[in-house]
């Protein structure tokens, strides 16, 4: 009786992976030749059928998702730049809010313009722009050097109170230019979006 | 489906700093060969559109961390094969159908000169999954194994199980090949 390739001979074949016997075997064997030319134009004909479209557009509602998950992550981020704001009050406003009136008063006015251009944007309208490539990215680039510096707040709050003070109006300030930077690049390089 | 891949890096950038026209071009590029794949894979049609609609939710909500290895279709279709593998599974449980097992049509007989497609639909999910992953998409089997959390050797014996059913099904004559 004579042996001829299986299915799994067939495919190792066409795989490249398979034994001596098969190889030799399909070499000689014209009715496992036609069977392995059978398959390759079954996969052939698998690979040019029509691309099947989706019957109804689900994209309104992968944008409304979308939208929550932005403003879910703008709030993480903003709770972030609060609790930091809270723990470094809380630390400063306590214990020596006499002795070094001038510190206080800049790192005051730094937490204020931090809030208010905090606020700024709040107020701006994000899904209505659309930004360029290179204005994305500085936009990603910003915020994520603002969580960065949220981050060290928070951690600089539970720090020994001379050491910490400088440190922190030095942080508040950079927060304060970043967030500038990230306004403008948000306010006056986005443009609405003209559909 | 030979599926258009280069997406530029600028729009990538622009849909991971939450850009919603990003997004949707994001979309509209990669709605079609996401809800091909899906459809393939699944035998309802509108499984195949919840599949589409979790795999770009995924992906609206994951693009932040896609650091561009791999190309961007090649990231999204794993994400679609992996949803849509989920709802195999998630229907077998509920079939109590065990995987691999012939689909229930017994009875139908399907003549010499069906069609591909019609052929390929009559394959269980699980062999019309491994056959599209594996023919058309062109992950190896070790991929396939890893998506379904099976082994290679399932992954191969499902594709030879559902070449020789095709092959059948389209009329080839019954012999040692089957």
């Amino acid at each position: 009786m004579t042996m001829h390739c299986t299915m799994d001979d067939l495919l190792a074949l066409q795989a490249g992976e398979a034994s001596v016997w098969a190889r030799r075997h399909v070499e000689d064997c014209a009715a496992c030749r036609a069977e392995l030319d059978g398959l390759y134009q079954r996969v052939a004909q698998l690979k040019a059928l029509p691309a099947l479209r989706p019957p109804r557009d689900r994209w309104s509602i992968v944008r409304d998702a979308a939208r929550v998950e932005r403003v879910h992550r703008r709030r993480t981020w903003g709770a972030w730049g609060l609790a930091a704001a809270a723990a470094v009050a809380g630390v400063l406003l306590v214990p020596w809010f006499g002795q070094n009136g001038a510190l206080h008063a800049e790192l005051s006015q730094a937490k204020q313009q931090s809030a208010t251009l905090e606020d700024q944007l709040g107020r701006y309208d994000v899904h209505g722009r659309v930004l360029s490539g290179r204005t994305a990215a500085r936009v990603a680039e910003l915020e994520d050097r603002i969580a960065v510096i949220d981050g060290d707040l928070a951690r600089k709050g539970g720090a020994k109170a001379q050491a910490r003070d400088a440190d922190l109006i030095e942080l508040w300030q950079q927060r304060v230019d970043l967030m500038r930077q990230l306004v403008n690049v948000r306010v006056t390089r986005a443009r609405y979006v003209g559909l | 489906m030979t599926v258009a891949l280069a997406v530029p890096d600028v729009l990538v950038a622009r849909a991971q700093a939450g850009d919603e026209a990003a997004l949707e071009a994001l979309f509209r590029a990669f709605e079609t060969p996401v809800y091909n794949l899906a459809r393939r894979m699944l035998r309802n049609a509108e499984d195949a559109e919840d599949v589409l609609q979790e795999t770009f939710l995924e992906v609206v909500k994951s693009i932040r961390h896609y650091r561009g290895e791999g190309y961007l279709w090649g990231w999204i279709r794993r994400i679609a094969a992996t949803k849509a593998l989920m709802r195999i599974r998630r229907d077998h449980v509920r079939a109590t159908e065990p995987l691999g097992e012939e689909p229930g049509k017994t009875g139908m007989h399907v003549g010499a000169n069906i069609d591909l497609e019609r052929a390929f639909e009559q394959l269980t999910d699980t062999s019309r999954a491994v056959v599209w992953l594996h023919d058309v998409e062109g992950y190896t089997h070790e991929e396939i194994g890893e998506l379904m959390g099976k082994s290679v050797s399932f992954s191969k014996s499902q594709l030879a199980r559902a070449h020789a059913r095709l092959r059948r099904e389209l009329g080839g004559s019954e012999g040692a090949h089957a």
